[in-house]
Protein backbone atom coordinates (compact mmCIF):
# COMPACT_ATOMS: atom_id res chain seq x y z
CA UNK A 1 0.00 0.00 0.00
CA UNK A 2 1.67 3.62 -0.88
CA UNK A 3 2.53 6.20 2.16
CA UNK A 4 -0.41 8.57 1.64
CA UNK A 5 -3.75 7.08 2.52
CA UNK A 6 -5.90 9.21 0.10
CA UNK A 7 -9.34 7.85 -0.75
CA UNK A 8 -9.68 7.66 -4.72
CA UNK A 9 -12.87 5.33 -5.14
CA UNK A 10 -15.60 6.18 -2.69
CA UNK A 11 -19.02 4.47 -2.62
CA UNK A 12 -22.04 6.13 -0.87
CA UNK A 13 -25.07 4.03 -0.46
CA UNK A 14 -25.13 3.02 -3.85
CA UNK A 15 -28.25 1.46 -5.40
CA UNK A 16 -29.41 0.03 -8.84
CA UNK A 17 -32.36 -1.37 -10.06
CA UNK A 18 -32.90 -2.99 -13.64
CA UNK A 19 -36.48 -3.35 -14.80
CA UNK A 20 -37.54 -3.27 -10.92
CA UNK A 21 -35.33 -5.76 -9.90
CA UNK A 22 -32.82 -4.60 -7.11
CA UNK A 23 -29.17 -5.94 -7.96
CA UNK A 24 -27.35 -3.25 -5.78
CA UNK A 25 -28.98 -2.54 -3.09
CA UNK A 26 -27.51 0.41 -0.78
CA UNK A 27 -23.44 -0.30 -1.07
CA UNK A 28 -21.06 1.71 0.24
CA UNK A 29 -17.01 1.54 0.86
CA UNK A 30 -13.71 3.83 0.06
CA UNK A 31 -11.27 2.49 -2.49
CA UNK A 32 -7.31 4.03 -1.18
CA UNK A 33 -4.79 5.31 -3.13
CA UNK A 34 -2.62 2.87 -4.25
CA UNK A 35 -4.20 -0.75 -2.87
CA UNK A 36 -5.19 -3.91 -4.57
CA UNK A 37 -9.22 -3.74 -4.22
CA UNK A 38 -10.84 -7.02 -5.20
CA UNK A 39 -14.73 -7.54 -5.16
CA UNK A 40 -15.79 -10.85 -5.02
CA UNK A 41 -19.09 -12.52 -5.89
CA UNK A 42 -21.14 -15.52 -6.90
CA UNK A 43 -22.11 -15.40 -10.40
CA UNK A 44 -25.38 -12.95 -10.36
CA UNK A 45 -24.20 -11.53 -6.97
CA UNK A 46 -23.74 -7.71 -8.61
CA UNK A 47 -20.28 -7.66 -8.57
CA UNK A 48 -19.98 -6.96 -12.15
CA UNK A 49 -22.35 -4.32 -12.15
CA UNK A 50 -20.97 -2.53 -9.50
CA UNK A 51 -17.63 -2.56 -12.10
CA UNK A 52 -19.79 -0.86 -14.60
CA UNK A 53 -21.17 1.78 -11.89
CA UNK A 54 -17.69 2.82 -10.94
CA UNK A 55 -16.73 2.92 -14.71
CA UNK A 56 -19.67 5.02 -15.47
CA UNK A 57 -20.97 2.98 -18.07
CA UNK A 58 -24.46 3.09 -15.65
CA UNK A 59 -25.32 5.48 -13.53
CA UNK A 60 -26.75 4.69 -10.34
CA UNK A 61 -30.40 5.32 -8.89
CA UNK A 62 -29.53 6.50 -5.71
CA UNK A 63 -26.15 7.33 -4.10
CA UNK A 64 -22.90 8.72 -4.97
CA UNK A 65 -19.90 7.43 -6.73
CA UNK A 66 -16.94 9.66 -6.29
CA UNK A 67 -13.79 9.65 -8.25
CA UNK A 68 -10.69 11.77 -7.29
CA UNK A 69 -13.61 13.60 -5.31
CA UNK A 70 -15.88 13.75 -8.64
CA UNK A 71 -19.03 12.79 -7.99
CA UNK A 72 -19.48 11.00 -11.53
CA UNK A 73 -23.33 10.14 -10.91
CA UNK A 74 -23.92 13.20 -11.11
CA UNK A 75 -21.65 15.24 -13.92
CA UNK A 76 -22.02 15.47 -17.04
CA UNK A 77 -21.07 13.09 -20.09
CA UNK A 78 -18.55 15.54 -21.47
CA UNK A 79 -16.82 15.61 -17.73
CA UNK A 80 -17.58 11.85 -17.36
CA UNK A 81 -15.38 11.53 -20.44
CA UNK A 82 -12.30 13.82 -18.33
CA UNK A 83 -12.54 11.60 -15.44
CA UNK A 84 -12.42 7.96 -17.95
CA UNK A 85 -8.92 9.56 -19.17
CA UNK A 86 -8.27 9.03 -15.84
CA UNK A 87 -8.71 5.19 -15.47
CA UNK A 88 -8.08 2.21 -17.78
CA UNK A 89 -10.15 -0.83 -17.69
CA UNK A 90 -9.37 -4.64 -18.62
CA UNK A 91 -12.17 -6.54 -20.09
CA UNK A 92 -12.79 -9.81 -18.93
CA UNK A 93 -12.77 -11.03 -22.71
CA UNK A 94 -10.04 -7.86 -23.54
CA UNK A 95 -12.55 -6.32 -26.39
CA UNK A 96 -9.79 -5.80 -28.37
CA UNK A 97 -10.91 -4.03 -31.44
CA UNK A 98 -10.66 -7.17 -34.36
CA UNK A 99 -10.08 -4.99 -36.97
CA UNK A 100 -6.76 -3.08 -35.81
CA UNK A 101 -3.29 -4.68 -35.10
CA UNK A 102 -1.67 -4.93 -31.42
CA UNK A 103 0.12 -1.88 -32.07
CA UNK A 104 -3.11 0.08 -33.48
CA UNK A 105 -5.26 -1.06 -30.27
CA UNK A 106 -2.76 0.00 -27.81
CA UNK A 107 -2.21 3.19 -29.79
CA UNK A 108 -6.12 4.13 -29.96
CA UNK A 109 -6.56 5.99 -26.44
CA UNK A 110 -3.23 7.98 -27.22
CA UNK A 111 -4.27 9.33 -30.39
CA UNK A 112 -8.08 9.81 -29.71
CA UNK A 113 -7.04 12.07 -26.39
CA UNK A 114 -3.27 13.60 -27.03
CA UNK A 115 -1.49 15.31 -29.33
CA UNK A 116 1.74 13.15 -29.20
CA UNK A 117 3.82 12.72 -32.51
CA UNK A 118 3.51 9.00 -34.43
CA UNK A 119 7.06 7.95 -33.20
CA UNK A 120 6.42 9.01 -29.88
CA UNK A 121 3.55 6.58 -29.35
CA UNK A 122 5.63 3.91 -31.11
CA UNK A 123 7.94 4.24 -28.39
CA UNK A 124 4.88 4.10 -26.22
CA UNK A 125 3.80 1.24 -27.44
CA UNK A 126 7.03 -0.94 -27.16
CA UNK A 127 7.32 0.50 -23.48
CA UNK A 128 3.62 -0.81 -22.82
CA UNK A 129 4.43 -3.98 -24.56
CA UNK A 130 7.67 -5.21 -23.04
CA UNK A 131 5.57 -4.16 -19.24
CA UNK A 132 3.56 -7.15 -20.09
CA UNK A 133 5.71 -9.28 -22.12
CA UNK A 134 4.44 -9.33 -25.69
CA UNK A 135 7.52 -7.20 -27.47
CA UNK A 136 7.62 -8.14 -30.95
CA UNK A 137 3.54 -8.40 -31.46
CA UNK A 138 2.67 -5.19 -32.78
CA UNK A 139 1.62 -6.57 -36.58
CA UNK A 140 -0.40 -9.52 -35.41
CA UNK A 141 -4.07 -8.99 -35.17
CA UNK A 142 -6.15 -10.33 -32.15
CA UNK A 143 -7.24 -12.75 -33.89
CA UNK A 144 -3.67 -14.46 -34.13
CA UNK A 145 -2.82 -14.48 -30.81
CA UNK A 146 -4.00 -17.00 -27.60
CA UNK A 147 -6.44 -15.47 -25.08
CA UNK A 148 -3.52 -14.93 -22.55
CA UNK A 149 -1.64 -12.91 -24.80
CA UNK A 150 -4.97 -11.03 -25.35
CA UNK A 151 -5.75 -10.25 -22.15
CA UNK A 152 -2.28 -9.16 -21.54
CA UNK A 153 -2.42 -6.65 -24.83
CA UNK A 154 -5.63 -5.67 -23.27
CA UNK A 155 -3.57 -4.67 -20.41
CA UNK A 156 -1.49 -2.84 -22.02
CA UNK A 157 -3.74 -0.71 -23.65
CA UNK A 158 -5.88 0.17 -20.23
CA UNK A 159 -2.18 1.68 -19.05
CA UNK A 160 -1.73 3.23 -22.43
CA UNK A 161 -2.41 6.90 -20.98
CA UNK A 162 -0.62 5.96 -17.79
CA UNK A 163 -3.44 6.09 -15.39
CA UNK A 164 -3.94 5.65 -11.55
CA UNK A 165 -6.85 3.62 -11.66
CA UNK A 166 -7.30 0.59 -13.10
CA UNK A 167 -10.56 -1.64 -13.20
CA UNK A 168 -10.21 -5.68 -13.54
CA UNK A 169 -13.23 -7.60 -14.70
CA UNK A 170 -12.27 -11.35 -14.00
CA UNK A 171 -8.87 -10.74 -15.37
CA UNK A 172 -8.12 -14.58 -14.97
CA UNK A 173 -11.41 -16.39 -15.84
CA UNK A 174 -10.82 -18.56 -18.69
CA UNK A 175 -7.52 -18.73 -18.63
CA UNK A 176 -5.45 -21.58 -17.64
CA UNK A 177 -3.29 -21.48 -13.87
CA UNK A 178 -0.22 -20.29 -15.48
CA UNK A 179 -1.35 -17.62 -17.32
CA UNK A 180 -3.91 -16.87 -14.70
CA UNK A 181 -0.85 -16.55 -12.50
CA UNK A 182 0.99 -14.40 -15.01
CA UNK A 183 -1.55 -11.95 -14.88
CA UNK A 184 -1.98 -12.02 -11.13
CA UNK A 185 1.78 -11.12 -11.50
CA UNK A 186 1.09 -8.05 -13.83
CA UNK A 187 -1.57 -6.54 -11.49
CA UNK A 188 0.73 -6.72 -8.40
CA UNK A 189 3.24 -5.31 -10.55
CA UNK A 190 1.68 -2.38 -11.43
CA UNK A 191 0.17 -1.51 -8.38
CA UNK A 192 3.79 -1.91 -7.05
CA UNK A 193 6.06 -0.70 -9.75
CA UNK A 194 4.04 2.24 -11.31
CA UNK A 195 1.51 2.45 -7.95
CA UNK A 196 -1.68 2.39 -9.61
CA UNK A 197 -4.65 1.56 -7.88
CA UNK A 198 -6.14 -1.68 -8.80
CA UNK A 199 -9.88 -2.57 -8.04
CA UNK A 200 -10.75 -6.28 -9.51
CA UNK A 201 -13.75 -7.90 -9.82
CA UNK A 202 -13.07 -11.74 -9.30
CA UNK A 203 -14.51 -15.36 -8.20
CA UNK A 204 -11.11 -17.38 -8.57
CA UNK A 205 -10.09 -17.86 -5.06
CA UNK A 206 -6.43 -17.83 -6.08
CA UNK A 207 -6.14 -14.79 -7.39
CA UNK A 208 -8.15 -13.37 -4.72
CA UNK A 209 -5.22 -13.89 -2.01
CA UNK A 210 -2.48 -13.23 -4.35
CA UNK A 211 -2.84 -9.78 -5.05
CA UNK A 212 -5.60 -8.58 -2.87
CA UNK A 213 -4.42 -6.31 -0.28
CA UNK A 214 -8.50 -5.11 0.89
CA UNK A 215 -11.14 -7.58 -0.22
CA UNK A 216 -15.09 -7.07 -0.20
CA UNK A 217 -17.63 -9.69 -0.71
CA UNK A 218 -20.98 -8.89 -2.49
CA UNK A 219 -23.74 -11.24 -2.12
CA UNK A 220 -27.68 -10.52 -3.74
CA UNK A 221 -26.09 -6.95 -4.41
CA UNK A 222 -24.88 -5.80 -1.10
CA UNK A 223 -21.82 -5.86 1.17
CA UNK A 224 -21.64 -8.69 3.47
CA UNK A 225 -17.74 -8.60 4.49
CA UNK A 226 -15.09 -5.71 3.89
CA UNK A 227 -11.28 -6.42 5.12
CA UNK A 228 -7.69 -7.08 4.57
CA UNK A 229 -7.02 -10.18 2.82
CA UNK A 230 -6.15 -11.93 6.15
CA UNK A 231 -8.94 -10.54 8.24
CA UNK A 232 -10.96 -12.06 5.35
CA UNK A 233 -9.56 -15.30 5.47
CA UNK A 234 -9.81 -15.67 9.16
CA UNK A 235 -13.50 -14.00 9.06
CA UNK A 236 -16.39 -16.12 10.66
CA UNK A 237 -18.74 -14.91 8.34
CA UNK A 238 -20.58 -17.72 6.74
CA UNK A 239 -21.14 -15.98 3.71
CA UNK A 240 -17.05 -15.56 3.42
CA UNK A 241 -16.20 -18.81 4.37
CA UNK A 242 -18.65 -20.83 2.09
CA UNK A 243 -17.47 -18.91 -0.35
CA UNK A 244 -13.98 -19.07 0.03
CA UNK A 245 -14.26 -22.85 0.73
CA UNK A 246 -16.72 -23.36 -1.99
CA UNK A 247 -18.74 -25.53 -0.42
CA UNK A 248 -22.43 -25.90 -1.72
CA UNK A 249 -23.84 -25.69 1.52
CA UNK A 250 -24.63 -22.66 3.89
CA UNK A 251 -26.04 -19.75 3.58
CA UNK A 252 -25.55 -18.91 -0.29
CA UNK A 253 -28.41 -20.84 -1.41
CA UNK A 254 -27.85 -21.87 -5.23
CA UNK A 255 -30.95 -23.80 -5.57
CA UNK A 256 -33.53 -21.27 -4.02
CA UNK A 257 -31.73 -18.22 -5.24
CA UNK A 258 -32.78 -16.37 -8.50
CA UNK A 259 -30.23 -15.61 -10.06
CA UNK A 260 -29.82 -11.50 -11.73
CA UNK A 261 -31.27 -12.35 -15.22
CA UNK A 262 -29.40 -8.96 -16.03
CA UNK A 263 -25.72 -9.80 -14.84
CA UNK A 264 -26.08 -13.42 -16.37
CA UNK A 265 -27.23 -12.07 -20.11
CA UNK A 266 -24.17 -9.17 -19.34
CA UNK A 267 -26.36 -6.30 -19.39
CA UNK B 1 -53.46 -9.25 -27.94
CA UNK B 2 -54.12 -6.06 -26.84
CA UNK B 3 -51.04 -5.82 -24.69
CA UNK B 4 -48.83 -7.66 -27.78
CA UNK B 5 -49.95 -4.33 -29.97
CA UNK B 6 -48.88 -2.35 -27.23
CA UNK B 7 -45.64 -3.98 -26.36
CA UNK B 8 -45.67 -3.59 -30.85
CA UNK B 9 -46.20 0.01 -30.33
CA UNK B 10 -43.41 0.74 -27.97
CA UNK B 11 -40.90 -1.05 -29.23
CA UNK B 12 -41.75 0.73 -33.02
CA UNK B 13 -41.74 4.45 -31.40
CA UNK B 14 -38.52 3.51 -29.23
CA UNK B 15 -36.97 2.13 -32.36
CA UNK B 16 -38.09 5.53 -34.37
CA UNK B 17 -36.47 7.63 -31.38
CA UNK B 18 -33.36 5.63 -31.03
CA UNK B 19 -32.77 5.90 -34.91
CA UNK B 20 -33.76 9.48 -35.19
CA UNK B 21 -31.37 10.26 -31.95
CA UNK B 22 -28.42 8.31 -33.87
CA UNK B 23 -29.10 11.02 -36.99
CA UNK B 24 -28.73 13.99 -34.50
CA UNK B 25 -26.02 12.63 -32.86
CA UNK B 26 -24.15 11.75 -36.82
CA UNK B 27 -25.00 15.00 -37.71
CA UNK B 28 -23.84 17.09 -34.40
CA UNK B 29 -20.07 14.88 -34.96
CA UNK B 30 -20.24 15.95 -38.49
CA UNK B 31 -20.94 19.19 -37.64
CA UNK B 32 -19.57 20.36 -34.40
CA UNK B 33 -17.12 17.48 -34.06
CA UNK B 34 -14.63 19.52 -35.92
CA UNK B 35 -14.91 22.96 -33.93
CA UNK B 36 -13.61 20.50 -30.97
CA UNK B 37 -11.08 19.39 -32.47
CA UNK B 38 -12.90 16.19 -32.91
CA UNK B 39 -12.46 15.30 -36.80
CA UNK B 40 -14.31 12.43 -38.37
CA UNK B 41 -11.29 9.77 -38.82
CA UNK B 42 -9.93 10.51 -42.69
CA UNK B 43 -8.64 6.39 -42.25
CA UNK B 44 -11.81 4.99 -41.75
CA UNK B 45 -13.86 7.10 -44.28
CA UNK B 46 -11.13 5.82 -47.06
CA UNK B 47 -12.12 2.22 -45.94
CA UNK B 48 -15.25 2.13 -45.65
CA UNK B 49 -15.43 3.90 -49.48
CA UNK B 50 -13.49 1.51 -50.81
CA UNK B 51 -15.69 -1.48 -48.63
CA UNK B 52 -19.29 0.08 -49.75
CA UNK B 53 -18.14 2.15 -52.98
CA UNK B 54 -15.74 0.12 -55.03
CA UNK B 55 -16.17 -3.52 -53.74
CA UNK B 56 -20.31 -2.98 -54.70
CA UNK B 57 -19.32 -1.87 -58.51
CA UNK B 58 -19.37 -5.38 -59.97
CA UNK B 59 -22.42 -6.35 -58.44
CA UNK B 60 -24.43 -3.10 -59.36
CA UNK B 61 -22.67 -3.16 -62.96
CA UNK B 62 -24.54 -6.52 -63.25
CA UNK B 63 -27.95 -6.18 -61.80
CA UNK B 64 -28.59 -2.91 -63.80
CA UNK B 65 -26.88 -4.26 -66.96
CA UNK B 66 -29.57 -7.03 -66.76
CA UNK B 67 -32.37 -4.76 -65.29
CA UNK B 68 -31.95 -2.42 -68.53
CA UNK B 69 -31.52 -5.23 -70.83
CA UNK B 70 -34.84 -7.02 -69.49
CA UNK B 71 -36.40 -3.67 -69.67
CA UNK B 72 -35.83 -3.28 -73.06
CA UNK B 73 -36.84 -6.79 -74.27
CA UNK B 74 -40.37 -6.03 -72.13
CA UNK B 75 -41.21 -3.04 -73.74
CA UNK B 76 -40.16 -4.02 -77.89
CA UNK B 77 -42.56 -6.57 -77.05
CA UNK B 78 -45.32 -3.89 -76.19
CA UNK B 79 -43.80 -1.08 -78.62
CA UNK B 80 -43.14 -3.20 -81.63
CA UNK B 81 -46.61 -3.64 -82.25
CA UNK B 82 -47.18 0.25 -82.69
CA UNK B 83 -44.60 0.49 -84.45
CA UNK B 84 -42.51 2.59 -81.68
CA UNK B 85 -39.19 0.67 -81.01
CA UNK B 86 -36.82 3.56 -81.49
CA UNK B 87 -38.31 4.71 -78.25
CA UNK B 88 -37.04 2.08 -76.48
CA UNK B 89 -33.78 3.97 -76.00
CA UNK B 90 -35.88 6.98 -74.21
CA UNK B 91 -37.96 4.24 -71.60
CA UNK B 92 -35.16 2.63 -71.04
CA UNK B 93 -32.97 5.77 -70.05
CA UNK B 94 -35.73 7.12 -67.82
CA UNK B 95 -36.96 4.32 -65.96
CA UNK B 96 -33.70 3.81 -64.70
CA UNK B 97 -32.50 7.09 -64.22
CA UNK B 98 -35.92 8.05 -62.35
CA UNK B 99 -36.58 4.71 -60.78
CA UNK B 100 -34.78 1.77 -61.61
CA UNK B 101 -31.02 2.57 -60.71
CA UNK B 102 -31.67 3.87 -57.66
CA UNK B 103 -33.75 1.70 -55.91
CA UNK B 104 -32.03 -1.30 -57.04
CA UNK B 105 -28.45 0.03 -55.85
CA UNK B 106 -29.37 0.67 -52.67
CA UNK B 107 -31.18 -2.62 -52.39
CA UNK B 108 -28.48 -4.19 -53.33
CA UNK B 109 -26.20 -1.91 -50.96
CA UNK B 110 -28.16 -2.17 -48.40
CA UNK B 111 -28.26 -6.27 -48.93
CA UNK B 112 -24.32 -5.72 -48.60
CA UNK B 113 -23.11 -3.14 -47.00
CA UNK B 114 -26.28 -2.36 -44.49
CA UNK B 115 -26.05 -6.51 -42.93
CA UNK B 116 -22.29 -5.80 -42.95
CA UNK B 117 -22.73 -3.06 -40.87
CA UNK B 118 -25.24 -4.23 -38.71
CA UNK B 119 -23.29 -7.68 -38.30
CA UNK B 120 -19.97 -5.97 -37.75
CA UNK B 121 -21.29 -3.43 -35.16
CA UNK B 122 -23.50 -6.10 -33.35
CA UNK B 123 -20.44 -8.18 -33.27
CA UNK B 124 -18.41 -5.60 -31.52
CA UNK B 125 -21.24 -4.90 -29.31
CA UNK B 126 -22.09 -8.33 -27.76
CA UNK B 127 -18.08 -8.52 -27.77
CA UNK B 128 -17.94 -5.50 -25.14
CA UNK B 129 -16.12 -3.76 -27.79
CA UNK B 130 -18.30 -1.00 -27.72
CA UNK B 131 -18.29 -0.71 -23.77
CA UNK B 132 -14.11 -0.89 -24.29
CA UNK B 133 -14.65 2.37 -26.83
CA UNK B 134 -16.98 3.77 -24.21
CA UNK B 135 -14.51 3.44 -21.00
CA UNK B 136 -11.34 4.89 -23.64
CA UNK B 137 -13.84 8.03 -23.28
CA UNK B 138 -14.24 7.41 -27.18
CA UNK B 139 -17.68 8.52 -28.16
CA UNK B 140 -18.97 4.64 -30.39
CA UNK B 141 -20.90 7.10 -33.04
CA UNK B 142 -18.19 8.86 -33.68
CA UNK B 143 -15.56 6.28 -33.97
CA UNK B 144 -17.91 3.74 -35.78
CA UNK B 145 -21.00 5.23 -37.23
CA UNK B 146 -20.07 8.60 -38.54
CA UNK B 147 -17.32 6.72 -41.03
CA UNK B 148 -19.64 4.74 -42.18
CA UNK B 149 -22.34 7.04 -42.83
CA UNK B 150 -20.14 9.11 -44.48
CA UNK B 151 -19.01 6.87 -46.84
CA UNK B 152 -22.18 5.72 -47.64
CA UNK B 153 -23.43 9.01 -48.16
CA UNK B 154 -21.15 9.55 -50.96
CA UNK B 155 -20.70 6.15 -52.12
CA UNK B 156 -24.34 5.12 -53.30
CA UNK B 157 -24.94 8.54 -55.72
CA UNK B 158 -21.89 7.54 -56.84
CA UNK B 159 -22.89 3.94 -57.16
CA UNK B 160 -26.15 5.01 -58.64
CA UNK B 161 -24.81 6.68 -61.45
CA UNK B 162 -22.84 3.72 -62.56
CA UNK B 163 -25.93 1.96 -62.43
CA UNK B 164 -27.57 4.41 -64.62
CA UNK B 165 -24.65 4.01 -67.62
CA UNK B 166 -24.42 -0.20 -67.27
CA UNK B 167 -28.45 -0.12 -67.80
CA UNK B 168 -28.67 2.39 -70.57
CA UNK B 169 -25.67 0.31 -71.99
CA UNK B 170 -27.76 -3.38 -71.26
CA UNK B 171 -30.65 -1.37 -73.19
CA UNK B 172 -28.45 -0.19 -75.93
CA UNK B 173 -27.21 -3.52 -76.42
CA UNK B 174 -30.75 -5.35 -77.07
CA UNK B 175 -31.74 -2.31 -79.23
CA UNK B 176 -28.70 -1.95 -81.52
CA UNK B 177 -28.39 -6.13 -81.70
CA UNK B 178 -31.57 -7.95 -81.80
CA UNK B 179 -33.99 -5.21 -82.69
CA UNK B 180 -31.75 -3.67 -85.40
CA UNK B 181 -31.58 -0.01 -84.34
CA UNK B 182 -28.79 2.28 -85.70
CA UNK B 183 -25.92 3.00 -82.69
CA UNK B 184 -25.77 6.87 -83.29
CA UNK B 185 -30.10 6.81 -83.53
CA UNK B 186 -30.33 4.89 -80.30
CA UNK B 187 -27.74 6.98 -78.43
CA UNK B 188 -29.39 10.26 -80.35
CA UNK B 189 -33.00 9.35 -79.24
CA UNK B 190 -31.34 8.39 -75.30
CA UNK B 191 -30.02 11.94 -75.30
CA UNK B 192 -32.79 13.75 -76.59
CA UNK B 193 -35.59 12.51 -74.47
CA UNK B 194 -33.29 12.41 -70.68
CA UNK B 195 -32.77 15.26 -69.20
CA UNK B 196 -31.10 16.78 -66.35
CA UNK B 197 -33.52 16.56 -63.78
CA UNK B 198 -34.58 13.12 -64.02
CA UNK B 199 -30.71 11.99 -63.68
CA UNK B 200 -31.04 14.77 -60.16
CA UNK B 201 -33.83 12.93 -59.17
CA UNK B 202 -32.42 9.64 -59.22
CA UNK B 203 -29.28 11.10 -57.12
CA UNK B 204 -31.76 12.52 -54.69
CA UNK B 205 -33.63 9.46 -54.19
CA UNK B 206 -30.08 8.09 -53.63
CA UNK B 207 -28.84 10.31 -50.77
CA UNK B 208 -31.77 9.88 -49.14
CA UNK B 209 -31.73 6.13 -49.72
CA UNK B 210 -28.04 6.19 -47.97
CA UNK B 211 -29.07 7.60 -45.11
CA UNK B 212 -31.90 5.08 -44.25
CA UNK B 213 -29.00 2.00 -44.79
CA UNK B 214 -26.32 3.43 -42.95
CA UNK B 215 -29.07 4.66 -39.97
CA UNK B 216 -30.92 1.38 -39.81
CA UNK B 217 -27.34 -0.69 -40.22
CA UNK B 218 -25.63 1.06 -37.63
CA UNK B 219 -28.73 1.46 -35.36
CA UNK B 220 -29.35 -1.94 -35.41
CA UNK B 221 -25.77 -3.25 -34.89
CA UNK B 222 -25.50 -0.86 -31.79
CA UNK B 223 -28.64 -2.26 -30.32
CA UNK B 224 -27.51 -5.54 -30.29
CA UNK B 225 -28.44 -7.71 -27.60
CA UNK B 226 -27.76 -11.52 -26.76
CA UNK B 227 -24.42 -13.08 -27.98
CA UNK B 228 -24.42 -14.75 -31.68
CA UNK B 229 -28.01 -15.25 -32.05
CA UNK B 230 -28.69 -11.62 -31.28
CA UNK B 231 -26.07 -10.23 -33.74
CA UNK B 232 -27.91 -12.54 -36.59
CA UNK B 233 -31.54 -10.91 -35.70
CA UNK B 234 -29.70 -7.56 -35.80
CA UNK B 235 -28.17 -8.06 -39.29
CA UNK B 236 -31.66 -9.33 -40.61
CA UNK B 237 -33.69 -7.33 -39.19
CA UNK B 238 -31.43 -4.27 -40.56
CA UNK B 239 -32.03 -5.78 -44.40
CA UNK B 240 -35.56 -6.14 -43.81
CA UNK B 241 -36.18 -2.46 -42.29
CA UNK B 242 -33.93 -1.04 -44.77
CA UNK B 243 -35.90 -2.88 -47.53
CA UNK B 244 -38.97 -1.29 -46.14
CA UNK B 245 -37.55 2.33 -45.63
CA UNK B 246 -36.22 2.11 -48.99
CA UNK B 247 -39.00 1.70 -51.24
CA UNK B 248 -41.53 3.66 -48.86
CA UNK B 249 -39.06 6.73 -49.43
CA UNK B 250 -39.17 6.06 -53.11
CA UNK B 251 -42.95 5.77 -53.29
CA UNK B 252 -42.98 9.06 -51.07
CA UNK B 253 -40.21 10.92 -53.19
CA UNK B 254 -41.84 9.81 -56.59
CA UNK B 255 -45.13 10.92 -55.22
CA UNK B 256 -43.09 14.71 -54.19
CA UNK B 257 -41.57 14.64 -57.87
CA UNK B 258 -44.38 13.82 -59.54
CA UNK B 259 -46.63 16.24 -57.97
CA UNK B 260 -44.34 19.38 -58.30
CA UNK B 261 -43.46 18.35 -61.65
CA UNK B 262 -39.47 18.09 -60.92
Amino acid sequence: MSQKQEVVISLKNVSKSFQGKKIINDVSFDIISGETFVIMGCSGSGKSTLLRLMTGAIRPDKGNIFIKGKDISRISSEELDEVKKGFGMLFQYSALLDSLTVEENIALPLKEHTKLADDIIKIIIKMKLSLVGLKGYEKHYPSQISGGMRKRVGLARAIALDPDIVFYDEPTSGLDPVVGGVIDKLVKDLSSKLLITSVVVTHDMQSVFNIADRVAMIHKGELVGLGTADEIKASANPYIQQFINGRPEGPIDFFKEDIGIIEALGL
Amino acid sequence: MVSRLGRIAIETVRAISGVIKLFLEILYWIIFGPFKGKFPHRQSIFYQMVFVGLRSVLIVFFVTLFTGIVLAMQSAYQLQKMGAVLYIASLVAISLCRELSPVLTALVVAGRVGSAFAAELGTMKVSEQIEALDTMAIDPVRFLAVPRFVALFFMLPCLTVLGNISGIFGGFLVGTNSLNINADLYMQTTYKYLELRDINSGLIKSFVFAIIIALIGCYEGLNTKGGAEGVGKATTKSVVVSFILIILADCLLTAIFYFSKV
